[in-house]
């Protein structure tokens, strides 16, 4: 469903992903891990338009979407729950996720039944139903990360991507939301997940790339990559 | 007593006036962190527009919404003319600059379409004052208050209610993730900047026959919103109207106690101490340096 | 400066002042002098908005301060020449200080109203005070006299000339000195200003100060020339033609300044004359067009980007024959001349000029550079201690933002003469830590204890000065000055000289310049960027970037360096030069905390490597050790989660 092949791309004038490619097909879950200043983050604000590729290709469904902006990747159905959450701190969390479907009330994607979803994604991520006329600048960060990622499930998406769903969480929350993402891999929804947690990420997921300086080190089946001590070194060197 | 009455009613709604040219510096600066030094001239354009129409026959109340589209369309001319390229080049000084000249483009397009002199504008409502509670008001004072106030919650209105409104508050909260959410944020920059003008355009055909109406009238109005914008702190809509009032008090109270020409100074000073001693203004808050 | 345009600039300045000779009309004469009037206002206003890249619209309300202090003086106390000339220029430089403190904390927007408002409450305040000023009226004011003898419009002429060579020369030496790259250091970055000891407040009252006490200067002569002053001249309007010179002109040159005055001054009689006009925009719509088809054939420039100023040109050129008078317009032409200077013409027209003769700027004489050893060691020998003793105690540190506890009760010993490593997950407090130990951030509690004294609550300019130095995550470096001038603001702590020495180039002054000139080329071949030394700071590619900026901090006589992600984004081979050179930094003495997520960098360099998670300490100890912890593993992977 998404593929990218040899992707390069940066900021100003440092270039921090150095030609990778990866696919991830539908109804699968991929995750692409590797330490901080690897790239993964880069690698997730190239595919969703938030940065510009210098080169290479991305394609949702055969279709070009490299160089494009994200809102107009964001209405050919792929959603983007970015680092750092970034939710509409002075908004409820039910206009949070109201805005989520924006393009399927303006026209932009198939309208559906969006009162019905917003119910659906509240019993999903039950802390929310409760929370629901509260502003999200006032929710705790596990709070804020179910919310981001409720409110990108509610685009009716074809492939969500998660930047570091665990990041500045407390472990016990940190293991929420993992299991919230195994609950929606359940329900066949197609997810790249980016995380810096290796070991949650490979259990939760079906396949792995490891990227280290810009580049794909190593990739493979999840339940492999496990235990291939390649994994731990490009986290804490000395091995190669 | 019963003239420091008067003179406050006169203040609070020279307020409102401020109070809503600074909500259209607020709202541009939420959405794209930049504001339209000419915001002041957008009013004064609004009043001579307006002035054109009532006097070509046209109705008081038919030419309100008439010199809003107006309003809508200069503003959106002045964010693609003199601020896109500005954001597009991340230049500040490049959009202070060409707000301020076409600022003066308009000023001086409007001296010589209407000439330099202060003109009349018809009441639409009786110019006889009204007494409340002992004290002296014009009705169009009243007009002028009711007219603010209805604008703003029009405006709070759409934020809350409309999907479109939503998406301007979320482009306020955080761009990026608006845009990831299929939000066209160019356009809704484009939108503030039309709101702000037809609000400013909008102040301006309420305040017209309450004072002259002129070419020059916008400049230091704009400038004295500006100071009633950052007491509010550029975020807080309840901190523009209480600044607003506080500003338009201070000058009636200094127009009549010292003198007319020194009127104008407390809101400056305003603005100066504001900026000096708390520059997120008394209702904002502040933001956390990032390195 | 070199020879050609020494030359260059002596002639024309021999013209200028030849002018009352060589024509006859006192007109003229008049006109040019209130050019060099106005190019004196410009060359301080230019400090403000080409160096410290601020917008003032407050500079007419200081040219009205220096009026009018001339206009009173003499009306209320019949005060001599040599009296007002320095009494206009002290006061408006009070003035400035006084715009200066609401400008201190504000930038950008914000310090534009700031100064707009100043100009405006000036103007009020000189049209109200008619007990001082005489209000509406105005004050008129003969020719000056000196001993007795009044000065004729010759004369007097003379005297601006030398005034203005004077304020040209005196401007040109303070911003070739100190005084001037740390007004430019405060444009590039103002974050690392202050952690290279460039303190911002303290330098943005000087640019404000100095640049009113030129424009004081040009009022009182202008109150001469003009022989009658009143309000309305000091208005917006007149502020904006002043910005407008500056960026039109050219901003960072004199050059700039006087053609911008001259312009300026003579647009606006050019205007008057609406048939000179029509001529002069019909031949800019032709030219315009010429140069776009040229510049599209050329593959230079594309035809959607030459649309705008195509049509606009060739519309104003059809406005101005359906026009029956220009003057009433004059607005609206500044008003588009800003337009097209802000979006096509940013460096102004010297700016333009230069960049089509740009010629590569080298040495024009190798000064001998002070060896590396000696550059770096100067900043050692200011620390001297053992190695091993304990430079930097920090205990029980606690920042929280909010209800966000960033770090939470973090203990760091750091000992004289180590690599120190500072590593952890993203969001563990590690750039925090760096911003509380330089001064960004004030710690909630906890104290922190250099070389003996508190680090808490002390400012990042003072923090820097005391020998704790940084490089940041994202370069910040002063961007259009040079590799060495990005140095020499490192050295600024070196220099005694104020503005008098910098103004007379006193021997102190020369004697501390050419010192930094030779210890900045020093730190450049330390760290290997020796023959870049001319070269921008943002023209150089990343790699040496981030050295720049390691030398720039070791210029502050540096006990301990702070080095935070410096291998980011770096390739391999200049990774390899980068642990070279911190090893080398190490040698000299220095002690080094380095915050890094590249653990082969970590491992190789380090002594001791602390590692935080969450905001806490959880391990300390030598790089193997740590490499090994259970917890740190678990940390960075998420092994308990699995």
């Amino acid at each position: 469903m998404l593929s990218i092949k040899n992707l390069e791309a940066g900021y100003g004038k440092v270039q921090v992903l150095h030609g990778i490619s990866m696919e991830v097909p539908k109804g699968k879950v991929v995750t692409l891990i590797g330490s901080n200043g690897a790239g993964k983050t880069t690698t997730m604000r190239a595919v969703s338009g938030m940065i510009k590729p210098t080169s290479g290709e991305i394609s949702l469904h055969g279709k070009r979407v490299d160089g494009l902006e994200s809102y107009a990747i964001a209405k050919q159905g792929l959603a983007h729950s970015p680092e750092g959450r970034r939710v509409f701190a002075t908004m409820t969390v039910t206009d949070n996720l109201i805005l989520g479907a924006f393009p399927r009330l303006t026209g932009s994607r198939p309208k559906g039944d969006v009162p019905g979803d917003l119910e659906r994604a509240m019993d999903l991520f039950p802390r929310l139903k409760e929370r629901r006329n509260q502003l999200a600048g006032t929710l705790s960060g596990g709070e804020q990360q179910m919310l981001a990622m409720a409110r990108a499930v509610m685009l009716n998406p074809e492939i969500v991507l998660l930047d570091e769903p665990s990041m500045g969480l407390a472990p016990i929350l940190v293991e929420e939301v993992f299991r919230i993402i195994g609950d929606l891999k359940a329900r066949g929804v197609t997810m790249l997940l980016v995380e810096q947690f290796a070991a949650a990420a490979l259990k939760v997921a079906d396949y792995g790339y490891v990227l280290e300086n810009g580049r794909i080190s190593v990739h493979g089946e999840a339940s492999k990559l496990r235990d291939d001590p390649a994994v731990k070194a490009a986290y804490l060197g000395g091995g190669h | 007593m019963e003239i420091l009455l008067q003179l406050i009613y006169s203040g609070v709604a020279l307020g409102m006036i401020y109070a809503v040219i600074a909500f259209g510096y607020q709202l541009t600066f939420q959405t794209s962190d930049t504001l339209n030094f000419g915001q002041g001239d957008a009013l004064m354009l609004g009043a001579m527009v307006g002035l054109t129409l009532v006097n070509m026959g046209v109705n008081y109340w038919l030419m309100l919404p008439l010199v809003i589209v107006f309003g809508l369309l200069q503003g959106g001319f002045v964010e693609r003319i003199g601020v896109r390229p500005a954001i597009k080049i991340k230049s500040e000084f490049g959009w202070i600059m060409s707000t301020i000249a076409l600022g003066i483009i308009f000023k001086n397009v409007a001296e010589n379409i209407w000439g330099r002199d202060d003109l009349k504008f018809p009441s639409p409502l009786p110019e006889s004052p009204i007494k409340l509670f002992g004290a002296n008001i014009l009705p169009m004072e009243i007009l002028v208050v009711v007219g603010a106030v209805l604008m703003m919650l029009a405006v709070e209105f759409f934020n809350r209610k409309t999907i479109y409104g939503k998406a301007v508050v979320a482009t306020f909260n955080d761009r990026d993730a608006a845009k990831l959410m299929g939000i066209n944020t160019g356009l809704v920059i484009t939108f503030s900047y039309a709101l702000s003008s037809a609000t400013a355009g909008f102040a301006g055909a309420l305040i017209a026959p309450l004072t002259l109406t002129g070419a020059t009238m916008g400049s230091v109005l704009g400038l004295k919103a500006f100071a009633v914008a950052i007491i509010g702190g550029l975020t807080s809509g309840m901190g523009i109207i209480v600044g607003g009032i506080i500003l338009g008090v201070a000058e009636t109270t200094t127009g009549f106690y010292i003198s007319t020409g020194y009127k104008d100074v407390p809101g400056l000073v305003l603005l100066l101490l504001v900026l000096a001693f708390k520059p997120a203004g008394l209702f904002g808050k502040s933001a956390i340096k990032k390195v | 400066m070199n020879r050609k345009t020494l030359i260059a600039a002596v002639l024309g300045l021999a013209l200028l002042a030849a002018a009352p000779l060589l024509t006859s009309n006192p007109y003229y004469v008049h006109m040019i002098g209130t050019i060099m009037i106005y190019a004196i206002l410009l060359y301080g206003l230019d400090i403000v908005v080409g160096y410290t890249g601020q917008v003032s619209l407050g500079h007419s309300g200081l040219f009205g301060v220096g009026s009018y202090t001339a206009g009173v003086l003499f009306l209320k106390l019949g005060a001599p020449l040599w009296l007002i000339i320095p009494a206009s220029i002290v006061v408006t430089a009070g003035f400035g200080a006084l715009l200066a403190l609401p400008a201190l904390r504000v930038t950008g927007p914000y310090l534009a109203m700031v100064t707009l408002a100043f100009g405006t409450i000036i103007q009020i305040l000189i049209n109200e005070m008619t007990f001082l000023t005489e209000g509406p009226l105005g004050i008129k004011i003969p020719k000056p006299s000196i001993a007795g003898h009044k000065l004729s419009e010759h004369e007097f002429y003379w005297l601006t000339f030398a005034l203005m060579v004077l304020s040209l020369v005196v401007v040109h030496r303070i911003l070739k000195s100190q005084l001037g790259r740390a007004f430019e250091a405060l444009r590039g970055s103002p974050v690392a200003s202050d952690c290279m000891g460039v303190s911002v407040y303290r330098y943005k009252v000087y640019a404000f100060v100095i640049s009113a006490g030129f424009a004081g200067l040009a009022g009182c002569l202008y109150a001469y020339s003009e022989q009658y002053i009143s309000p309305n001249t000091y208005n917006f309007e007149l502020t904006v033609l002043f910005l407008l010179a500056v960026i039109m002109g050219g901003r960072k040159t004199r050059s700039g300044a006087l053609l911008g005055a001259a312009i300026i001054v003579i647009l606006p009689k050019l205007l008057d004359d609406l048939e000179m006009f029509r001529v002069v925009a019909s031949g800019l719509a032709v030219l315009m067009f010429i140069g776009a088809v040229v510049g599209i054939a050329k593959k230079m420039t594309t035809p959607k980007a030459m649309a705008i100023p195509v049509v606009g040109t060739i519309a104003l050129a059809g406005f101005s024959f359906w026009l029956q008078s220009i003057t009433d317009w004059r607005l609206s032409i500044f008003g588009l001349m800003i337009l097209f200077v802000v979006y096509y013409l940013q460096d102004g027209i010297v700016g333009f000029a230069r960049s089509l003769f740009a010629r590569k700027s080298n040495a024009d004489t190798r000064i001998a550079s002070v060896s590396g050893k000696d550059a770096v060691m100067v900043a050692a020998h200011a620390g001297a201690g053992e190695t091993g003793t304990d430079l930097l105690v920090a205990t029980g540190v606690l920042m929280q933002f909010g209800g966000l506890k960033a770090i939470n009760q973090v203990d760091l010993r750091i000992k004289r003469g180590t690599i120190h490593g500072l590593i952890g997950p993203n969001g563990s407090g590690k750039s925090t830590m760096m911003n509380v130990l330089t001064g960004i951030y004030v710690p909630t509690a906890g104290s922190i204890e250099f070389a003996g004294s508190s680090v808490v609550g002390r400012t990042s300019s003072d923090i820097a000065l005391s020998g704790i130095a940084r490089t940041f995550q994202n370069v910040q470096l002063f961007g259009e000055m040079t590799a060495l001038q990005n140095i020499q603001v490192g050295l600024h702590h070196t220099f005694n000289s104020n503005f008098v020495d910098v103004s007379l180039h006193t021997p102190r002054f020369n004697r501390e310049e050419s010192a930094a000139t030779e210890r900045g080329l020093g730190l450049l071949d330390f760290v290997g960027l020796g023959d870049l030394a001319f070269e921008e700071a943002r023209n150089l590619p990343y790699g040496k970037q981030r050295l720049l900026e390691i030398a720039r901090a070791l210029a502050l006589d540096t006990q301990l360096l702070l080095l935070d992600e410096p291998a980011a984004g770096l390739t391999a081979p200049d990774i390899k030069e980068l642990v070279a050179i911190i090893r080398k930094i190490r040698d000299h003495g220095i002690t080094v905390i380095l915050i890094e997520h590249h653990m082969d960098v970590v491992m190789q360099l380090c002594d001791t490597v602390s590692v935080l998670d969450f905001g806490q300490k959880i391990a300390e100890g030598k790089p193997a050790e740590v490499q090994a912890n259970e917890k740190v593993i678990e940390a960075y992977l998420g092994g308990t989660v699995a």
